[in-house]
């Protein structure tokens, strides 16, 4: 059992000592926050390509929209910051409603429909500059508040909520994919004529996949506007939001539920830590030589490799 | 139980099924037979919601069932099988049917996925990954098995015994008696074997280039010449 837990154990424990070793270094902790915006984003994405099937590129208008909403509502509507987060998460669930109709798309049918959608909500939050303050950019709403002598603005603060979020965000994955929704799932991906046949409704599960990946993508948008206390349409819809999630999840193994979030964080600090200490200009072409490396050496990314060779029953039971 | 009144499917100008009409009561066994291509495997995907017809009516149990989707027949109590078996991939065999019947029946009811395990003869192969793992007899009983486990009263079979060698096929025949008699099942069975459908049949329904041309108990309907000519191409023969 314990070795079966182990790169969750070791993660937890990389968690909890990263402060103790770095909590003076403002710039590692601040790279850790952003490390774990991604992770959290990458989960999300991971979740919907792993157990929904479908392949996203249009994950950063759900971190776009959580951002804004959760701006707006604690500056213009008073909201507490605690609840303007959740709010941003089920604003950016909703507007994933809008995507509903693709979910009869698949591969990149799907994909391309996504992109789009995000592309929509970006072009909304520059004209709609009476409310987001447009390409000026929104800066005037609250921090993360202090609660039990905890201020979360601080970049330990911050680190700590971020560390507790996607820890839950995990539990829940896990729940999902344990669950018989989860199995229904896990299935649908290669037979859904076979699963509908005995009552599943296929497009129901996907819908909630999607409402779930955009309500944690949204609510990590809205963490994040919080702690950088600006918002700019360029940034807060950044294809950032939706590619940097997906190689950090590629490469630390999408099919595995710890594979994304070590992934992300990974490879925020690689490229921030090491590209771009290599090439400080177009770092990212080492993170692409990287990600493609990963691809071919190991498909199943970093937490694959953990895992044993899977053939038949250790496949269906992974 | 089953009703179908003037069920039409066109695949843009094919006519696949031109006014299929008939009716089966509850408990009754009906073999559905024809050449090939005459329209067998549309019909039970048109009656089970894999294809809707362009015209007429689907009634199962006196309700209208055409417009309504797979998932949701399938929940009305109509399980099916495939002609080329369709395991849930990724999946042990316990795990297909708890799917199934947690989504099928609505409920999970682990003794009952253990009693389906065991009359359909897969208990030994439980924990197998269905998928890769199953000779495909086994994934015959496997598509069975999941039909049963969605606890359905309409049981639709796609060439279950294809393949099968006589001593083989007469034991799945007993099988689908017992099936019939424990779970007070009505089915409807696809089958090119005149003896199979003779011994276990009531009644035949013969399809032939998308429509009905004999209905009625089988050796009556095997010795109609239009029946004989469908087959043979002359009803001498």
């Amino acid at each position: 059992m314990v070795v079966k837990n182990l790169p969750g154990i070791l993660l937890a424990l990389a968690a909890c000592l990263i402060p103790l070793v770095y909590g003076g270094n403002g710039y590692i902790m601040g790279l850790m926050v952003s490390g774990l915006i991604v992770a959290g984003v990458a989960l999300a994405w991971a979740l919907l390509g792993n157990l929904g099937g479908m392949v996203s590129f249009g994950h950063a208008a759900f971190f776009g929209v959580g951002a804004y909403a959760s701006a707006l509502l604690s500056a213009k509507a008073g909201l507490p910051v605690p609840l303007s987060l959740l709010a941003g998460g089920a604003v950016a669930a909703l507007s994933s409603l809008a995507m509903l109709p693709a979910l009869r798309l698949s591969g990149p049918y799907f994909a391309l429909a996504i992109l789009a959608y995000a592309h929509i909500f970006k072009i909304l939050a520059t004209e709609l500059s009476w409310l987001t303050g447009g390409s000026a950019g929104f800066a005037r709403f609250p921090v993360l508040p202090t609660i039990a002598g905890i201020d979360f603005s601080s970049r330990i603060g911050s680190y700590w909520l971020l560390v507790v979020m996607v820890g839950l965000c995990l539990l829940a994955y896990r729940a999902v994919k344990a669950s018989h929704v989860g199995t229904a799932l896990r299935a649908m991906a290669e037979s859904e004529d076979a699963t509908r046949v005995v009552g599943v409704n296929a497009t129901l599960l996907k819908a909630w996949m999607l409402l779930l990946s955009a309500f944690i993508t949204g609510l990590f948008g809205a963490m994040n506007a919080h702690i950088i206390n600006f918002l700019e349409p360029d940034y807060a819809f950044s294809g950032t939001w939706s590619v940097l999630p997906i190689i950090a999840a590629i490469f630390g193994g999408y099919r595995t539920i710890l594979g994304p979030v070590a992934g992300a964080v990974a490879i925020y600090l690689f490229d921030q830590l090491v590209a771009k200490a290599i090439l400080p200009v177009g770092h990212q072409i080492i993170l692409g030589v990287l990600l493609a490396g990963m691809i071919l050496i190991a498909p199943n990314g970093l937490f694959g490799l953990f895992g044993k060779k899977k053939t038949g029953a250790a496949h269906a039971a992974a | 139980m089953l009703r179908l009144e003037d069920v039409t499917v066109r695949f843009g100008g094919l006519v696949a099924l031109k006014d299929v009409s008939f009716a089966m009561g509850a408990g009754e066994i009906l073999g559905l037979v024809g050449p090939n291509g005459a329209g067998k495997t549309t019909l039970f995907n048109t009656i089970s919601g894999l294809v809707r017809p362009r015209s007429g009516n689907i009634l199962f149990e006196e309700r209208e069932i055409g417009g309504m989707a797979l998932h949701a027949r399938a929940r009305l109590g109509l399980g099916r099988t495939f002609q080329i078996p369709q395991p849930m991939h990724h999946l042990t065999v316990r795990e297909n049917l708890t799917v199934a019947q947690v989504f099928g029946a609505g409920k999970s009811d682990p003794a009952r996925i253990d009693e389906i395990l065991q009359v359909m003869e897969l208990a030994e192969h439980a924990e197998r990954d269905a998928a890769t793992e199953l000779a495909l007899q086994e994934l015959k009983r496997l598509e069975i098995a999941k039909a049963l486990a969605t606890n359905p009263r309409l049981l639709l079979l796609d060439e279950v015994l294809a393949g099968l060698e006589s001593q083989a096929k007469r034991r799945f025949i007993a099988k689908l008696r017992e099936l019939h008699q424990r779970y007070g099942l009505t089915i409807v069975i696809v089958e090119h074997d005149i003896e199979t459908i003779s011994t276990l049949c009531s009644r035949a329904v013969v399809l032939n280039f998308g429509q009905v041309i004999a209905d009625g108990a089988p050796d009556d309907v095997f010795r109609n010449p239009a029946v004989v000519e469908s087959y043979t191409g002359t009803a001498d023969a």
